[in-house]
Order: structure tokens, then C-alpha cells, then sequence
């Protein structure tokens, strides 16, 4: 054992550092081996074209989002509040700005949480984030006083459905996966709210803690929610009579 | 000089030490941010079924013609935007329009339309009513009322069974839930084999829900103030 650390005391630091990189080289090339495996496997089934489907949709999706949210900010813009306008004009430009507001069509900033829902780490299916979950969490939200609440990007609107699909969710037909971050913007004490319903406490206690789904939170001087990116808009009905 | 010659060996080893340290580093950062990227792409696709990736799909197709919808028409309204002010005219009858819609489609003004009535007879839980809530908005709801109450953003209908409310209004053991929208789709999602009737059917057994399409319908607007204080427009 002395001859062993004698010997290698009298190594060059510089052999001594080249041999620890390539150990370290050794373990990364090994685990980059490992994770293409998964990869290689269902390339080579029948699902590898249904994935690159739904991949080069997903990536449209993004793109009509990101189009819809320009368009729309640039409509904003030319219906600005022109300082010449009468003021039955003037007060129409309020008005629409003040939909738009109350639409979740805008971007908003406030006091607020931030909740982050993760799916456990027991392997049960149990334990996996669901559909039912996040929408119990923004319910939970909602009943709280929450202003403006957001998932992963996607803005929740009256319109918004969450449903499952496989381990995952999709938020305003948005495909989303975990972790799940849930955005809201409310009181000051929104979250001391929350904590005050018997409910949220009954979710926590017999759903996440039950099952071992991890969840974590943060209050936020200033959170951020994006623009609903959505349709606006109907089809099958049309404005009807009353306020 | 003679001291100078002799380093030189040890120079030229001591270059070449570091230089293949410096590629040993190298390719260790390629390597970590490879493993990093490979970590990091598309997760949870991969773990799908051809079932669920083949629903996925779907919801994104459909998703995605509403989306170019939406997006032809707003630049149509751009481009119109854009004449007008050009011409110098007034953009009353575009406002009114959009702030019209915009009202509409948020629950700020009443709604009338096609659709379907949910009628639910016997107790039944928050989260059941929800649930269908939920599933009508999956199918293209356009408007939504429980017991009456337009759902526009923030109302929730909680409680349990014989204690449910939604917006500070207590709901009995009968109450009707209305949707304007497709009635065919509204109705061939809900009651499909498996759907979410049947789903809340089999979680309060002793409820009875049916589903009756109508020609037309108005949906009020909502009561709630929806207009924001803390949030704030982002800049």
C-alpha cells in the first residue's frame, strides 16, 4: 500500500489530472452510449413517424402562437389612442384595451406563487403528475383569489381544458410535459389564502403527499404570465343581448 | 546555452501534456453538453403509446387549424387596420367589432347560439362538475353555464355532494349545466364509450345526467368583476 502511494506521489500532477479526465471521459462516453439506447429503439419502430409527426406539429404550434401574439400586438398598435380622436372614440380605445386586459390577451406581471409539481420518484403510476392534479391546483388557485394563472407558458382562460395524454398533459391543446409549474398572480397573501382551504390542504395531504408527487413553492414579488395565444373568437355562437 | 538545450525535451513534453490535456477537456465539455441536450429534448414523447401519440396528434391537428384560422383573420383585420389609418378614417366600426368579440368570447356579454344542456339529476361533487366542465371545453365550448352562472375565467363550482355553489350561489341536487357550441361534437365527446358521462356516472351512482342537443339558446353574461388590480400589463 506504501509502495502504491509512494509510486504515485511521484507521478507528474500533469499524468495524475489526464488520468482522472479520462476516468470522467470514460463515465460520460458510457452514459451518452446508455441514453442513445432508448433513442435507437424506437427509431427503429413503427411510432418513430407518429413522433416526428407530432414533434413538427408541436413546432407549428409554436410558430401560429408566436404569429397570433405579434399580429395581435400590432393590431394593438394601430388601434392605439390617436390624441385627435373624439371621445366617443377615446373611450371605445379604453374599453378595448380594458377587454383585452380582463381576456387574458395581454401579458400581466404581479404579486404572486409559483407552484412546481413533479411526478415522484416510487415508479407507481400513482405517483405521476396528472391532468386532474394541475387542475385542482389551479381550481384551488382560482377559489384563492387569483387574478391570472398560467402552466408552463400556456395562459388559462375560460376556455382552457387540461387532459392527460400518456404521462403527460395538454394545456390549451398545447402538449406539455413535467415538470409542471404553475404561475399565479393574485393578493399579496394569496398563498396564505390557499393554505387557509380546507381543500388545498386535503389535496396536499391525501393526493401529493399520499402519493409522493413532489410539490414545491414560491412566493413571488413579481411573477410573470404570458398572453393567451389561443382562438378568440366564435363559431357556433354569436354576441346575444344583455351585459 | 548547454542549460537551455537540455530543457528544451522537457519543454516539448510538458507541451504535449497540455495539449492533450486540452483536447481530453475538450471533448469532456462536447461530451457533457451532448448528455446535457439528450436530457433536455422533447421529454415524455418517447414514453407515449402509438394510441396516445395518434390522440396527441389529433389534438394538435385540430389545435393548430384553429390556430391558422385565427391567424388569417387577425391579419385580415391587420391589413384592413392598416388601409384605414392610411386613408385616414375613423376605426369605429373595427373596434366595435373587435371589442364586441373579445367581450363575447370572455363571458362579458351574453352569448346566443346552438348547443347542448347537460341535465343532472341527484348529488354530485365539485370535482365531477368539473370534470365535465373541463371535457366541454376540450370540445369546443364557446360558452359555458351552470345553474344559470356564465364560467368564464376564475369561477369555480366546488362543494360536496348536496353542498355544491358556484360564485357565492348554492346549487341543489337538480340543476342543468349549457354549452353553446357543435351540438354533434359537444354531444359525441361527452357520451362517447368510456366519455366523462359516464366517467361522473360511475363516481356518483346515484346521479342521473343526460344530454339533449338544442337549436339555439342565449347564455348570460357573467356578474363576476373580472377586471384585474394586481396584475398589472407587462411593459
Amino acid at each position: 500500500m506504501t509502495f502504491v502511494l509512494s509510486r504515485i506521489r511521484r507521478l507528474p500532477s500533469v499524468q495524475v489530472t489526464l488520468a482522472i479526465a479520462l476516468l470522467v471521459l470514460g463515465f460520460l462516453v458510457a452514459a451518452q452510449i446508455a441514453a442513445e439506447g432508448p433513442r435507437v429503439r424506437y427509431t427503429t419502430q413503427e411510432r418513430s413517424p407518429l413522433i416526428e409527426t407530432a414533434l413538427s406539429l408541436q413546432s407549428q404550434q409554436e410558430s401560429l402562437k408566436a404569429a397570433i401574439v405579434e399580429v395581435r400586438g400590432h393590431i394593438a398598435e394601430l388601434e392605439a389612442l390617436d390624441p385627435n380622436a373624439a371621445d366617443s372614440l377615446r373611450r371605445l380605445y379604453a374599453d378595448l384595451e380594458q377587454a383585452r386586459l380582463t381576456a387574458g390577451l395581454i401579458p400581466v406581471q404581479g404579486p404572486g406563487v409559483a407552484f412546481r409539481l413533479e411526478d415522484g420518484t416510487s415508479g407507481s403510476v400513482d405517483a405521476l403528475v396528472s391532468a386532474r392534479d394541475v387542475q385542482t391546483l389551479i381550481e384551488e388557485l382560482w377559489l384563492a383569489g387569483a387574478e391570472g394563472v398560467g402552466v408552463n407558458g400556456e395562459r388559462i382562460v375560460g376556455g382552457t381544458a387540461v387532459i392527460d395524454i400518456g404521462g403527460s398533459i395538454l394545456v390549451n391543446s398545447a402538449y406539455l410535459s413535467g415538470p409542471y409549474t404553475v404561475t399565479a398572480i393574485g393578493p399579496p397573501d394569496l398563498y396564505e389564502r390557499l393554505q387557509q382551504s380546507v381543500a388545498f390542504a386535503q389535496f396536499v395531504h391525501g393526493r401529493i403527499e399520499a402519493a409522493g408527487v413532489q410539490l414545491s413553492v414560491a412566493e413571488l414579488q413579481q411573477a410573470d404570465l404570458p398572453a393567451f395565444a389561443g382562438t378568440v373568437g366564435l363559431r357556433y355562437g354569436q354576441p346575444g343581448e344583455g351585459q | 546555452m548547454s542549460e537551455a538545450v537540455a530543457r528544451r525535451p522537457n519543454d516539448a513534453r510538458s507541451l504535449r501534456s497540455r495539449l492533450t490535456l486540452a483536447a481530453v477537456a475538450a471533448l469532456l465539455g462536447l461530451l457533457a453538453i451532448g448528455q446535457l441536450n439528450g436530457q433536455a429534448g422533447v421529454p415524455g414523447l418517447s414514453a407515449l403509446s402509438a394510441t396516445e401519440l395518434t390522440q396527441l396528434i389529433a389534438n394538435l391537428t385540430s389545435g393548430n387549424d384553429q390556430l391558422r384560422n385565427e391567424l388569417t383573420e387577425l391579419q385580415g383585420q391587420e391589413a384592413h387596420l392598416t388601409d384605414t389609418k392610411q386613408r385616414g378614417a375613423t376605426t369605429v366600426d373595427e373596434l366595435s367589432g373587435d371589442l364586441d368579440r373579445i367581450k363575447a368570447w370572455s363571458g362579458v356579454t351574453a352569448v346566443t347560439g346552438q348547443g347542448i344542456v347537460i341535465t343532472i339529476q341527484g348529488p354530485i361533487g365539485g370535482d365531477g362538475v368539473q370534470d365535465l366542465l373541463n371535457e366541454l371545453r376540450n370540445a369546443g365550448a364557446e360558452a359555458i353555464t351552470v345553474d344559470g352562472v356564465r364560467v368564464v375565467t376564475g369561477i369555480v363550482v366546488a362543494g360536496a355532494p348536496g353542498e355544491l355553489s358556484v360564485e357565492n350561489h348554492a346549487i341543489g341536487d337538480g340543476f342543468e349545466i349549457r354549452a353553446i357550441g357543435s351540438p354533434q361534437i359537444l354531444t359525441g365527446t361527452l357520451t362517447r364509450t368510456g366519455g366523462v358521462i359516464a366517467q361522473v356516472g360511475n363516481a356518483y351512482a346515484d346521479a342521473r345526467l343526460t344530454v339533449t342537443p338544442l337549436d339555439s339558446m342565449t347564455l348570460p353574461a357573467s356578474d363576476r368583476t373580472q377586471a384585474p388590480v394586481y396584475a398589472k400589463p407587462r411593459l
